[in-house]
């Protein structure tokens, strides 16, 4: 399982932070725009209902869960 | 306000409750994270998490009905174990029906796809440098005079232009726009409740249809050209109507929304002289002011959600048919999620775990757009004026202050913030970065 973040859709919304804090966080820029970073680039199976979740929340659909 | 007075006052009618609903809030709370109110049998989510749990599940929870709710008028009762197909068929006849906010997927997630590339930080970061001239420009207009209202000489105008900006409006059609525009704001009036009155929005559906077909039939290196010309994922052109109003909704969601924001930072920096002077000298203090300006005051108090199928939440049985009144409000100051959650603390470590901005699918899209607008203008005001405070002659005494809130329960914010301050020598340019 490999976690992807698309930054050019990120919108720093902090959603994918809040349900799976262990794969993501989201950080400020020296600009100003805040957006998320991945912790875990290979997250462990357990995470893995937690990094779909993340997946389909974001409200500008920039993740991507690849298997 | 004694708690027998909120078991027989109802929330739904105008009345004095909308000045300031949040103990009305803890009254709910106090009834559980979810409880059906006795007067129309909504139930209320005042909890955090019972909050988040609704915006995770588009399946059962509809947003077909997000501004009328329990008040919307079907045709036909809501009732059975699945009222989708009702759904289905009588939605267009609800407010808002041909908005993205009122969508669900798979409708929801094909056009919310078309906003994808158009509010990201690239995009963004092109629009900046036009806000900080912006802001300048406006504070031009009132900075001499040693005090103005707020809202009328700076947020509105502000608000209005940055939108127009950001979806491409040419230059030459700023000054109508903001005649057209500034006057009326979306009437969410308690005592209109299904019915919303959207006479700006029809002015704006008229430009952006005529923006749109021209941009098709004549394409130009600007934004409106790529909107003109976005397409759904699976390669296919949307009706101009439907990317007409896409802009519409934009131009109508970002406006009023962060008009309220901006009055909720400066009634904060006018109340508190020893913040004003923390952020004119922290200057990096200023995004999480602004989270904690939107965690307290949440322009966008409530909304609502329709149960098509029979579910529980936060231990409490949801029929179908049943109106959800998701209170991001009340959430953000659910004291399992917030400590203190009444302060204001610049500090604050988990202030952008907020719902002001809603969450998942129907996140708010325009989300970096307001924080870049709130951020330049604290900025470029706190350079520019010294020594805010808050007017007593419009306002009365500090301890003793008289706020005018509108008559509604969806949305929050000061009708009017009149401000004195000391004008500082213009400092023109932003210093290049």
């Amino acid at each position: 399982m490999r976690v992807v973040v698309d930054l050019e859709l990120c919108g720093g919304h902090g959603v994918c932070e809040r349900e799976a804090p262990e794969i993501f966080r989201v950080v400020d820029s020296p600009d100003g725009y805040a957006h998320a970073e991945v912790l875990l680039e290979q997250p462990p199976e357990e995470l893995r209902t937690r990094a779909k979740m993340a997946e389909r929340q974001c409200p500008n659909q920039a993740i991507r869960i690849e298997d | 306000m004694s708690t027998t007075d909120y078991d027989t006052i109802d929330f739904f009618q105008p009345g004095p409750l909308y000045q300031n609903p949040y103990p009305y809030y803890e009254y709910l709370r106090e009834h559980g994270p979810v409880w059906r109110e006795p007067h129309h049998g909504v139930l209320m989510v005042t909890g955090y998490a019972e909050c988040v749990e609704v915006y995770r599940d588009s399946v059962t929870y509809s947003n077909c009905a997000l501004m009328a709710g329990p008040f919307a008028q079907w045709p036909v009762p809501l009732e059975g174990d699945d009222i989708s197909e009702i759904i289905e068929q009588y939605r267009d006849r609800l407010p808002l029906s041909d908005q993205l906010v009122t969508f669900d997927p798979p409708k929801h997630t094909a056009h919310r796809a078309l906003l994808a590339r158009l509010i990201t930080p690239k995009r963004l970061k092109e629009n900046e440098d036009f806000l900080w001239q912006l802001a300048d420009r406006q504070i031009d207009t009132f900075l001499d005079r040693g005090e103005c209202e707020f809202l009328r000489d700076y947020a509105t105008p502000f608000t209005l232009l940055a939108v127009a900006d950001l979806l491409g409006v040419p230059q030459e059609y700023h000054e109508e726009f903001l005649q057209k525009l500034q006057s009326k704001q979306t009437d969410h009036s308690a005592d209109n409740r299904g019915k919303v009155e959207h006479k700006p929005l029809e002015y704006l559906y008229q430009r952006f249809t005529s923006f749109i077909e021209d941009r098709r039939r004549q394409p130009r290196a600007d934004v409106l050209t790529s909107l003109a010309a976005a397409t759904f994922s699976d390669g296919t052109l949307p009706e101009v109507h439907d990317v007409m109003v896409l802009a519409s909704g934009l131009f109508a969601a970002g406006h009023e929304t962060t008009v309220r924001l901006l009055g909720v930072m400066f009634q904060f920096l006018g109340e508190r002289p020893e913040l004003q002077q923390l952020l004119r000298h922290e200057r990096d203090r200023i995004p999480n002011f602004i989270e904690e300006c939107l965690r307290l005051g949440t322009p966008i108090q409530a909304d609502f959600r329709l149960a098509r199928v029979a579910t529980t939440l936060g231990g409490v049985a949801v029929p179908p048919g049943t109106s959800v009144m998701v209170i991001p409000a009340a959430a953000n100051r659910d004291p399992r999620q917030f400590d203190n959650p009444n302060e204001l603390r610049v500090d604050r470590t988990n202030a952008r775990q907020h719902v002001a901005f809603g969450s998942g699918i129907h996140g708010c899209a325009g989300a970096p757009l307001a924080r870049t607008e709130a951020r330049i203008s604290a900025e470029r005001l706190l350079d520019r004026m010294a020594d805010i405070r808050i007017s007593e002659k419009a306002h009365g005494p500090a301890g003793a202050r008289r706020y005018k809130y509108p008559q509604t329960y969806i949305v929050r914010g000061v009708e009017r913030l009149h401000l004195e301050f000391s004008p500082q020598q213009p400092s023109r340019a932003k210093a290049a970065t």
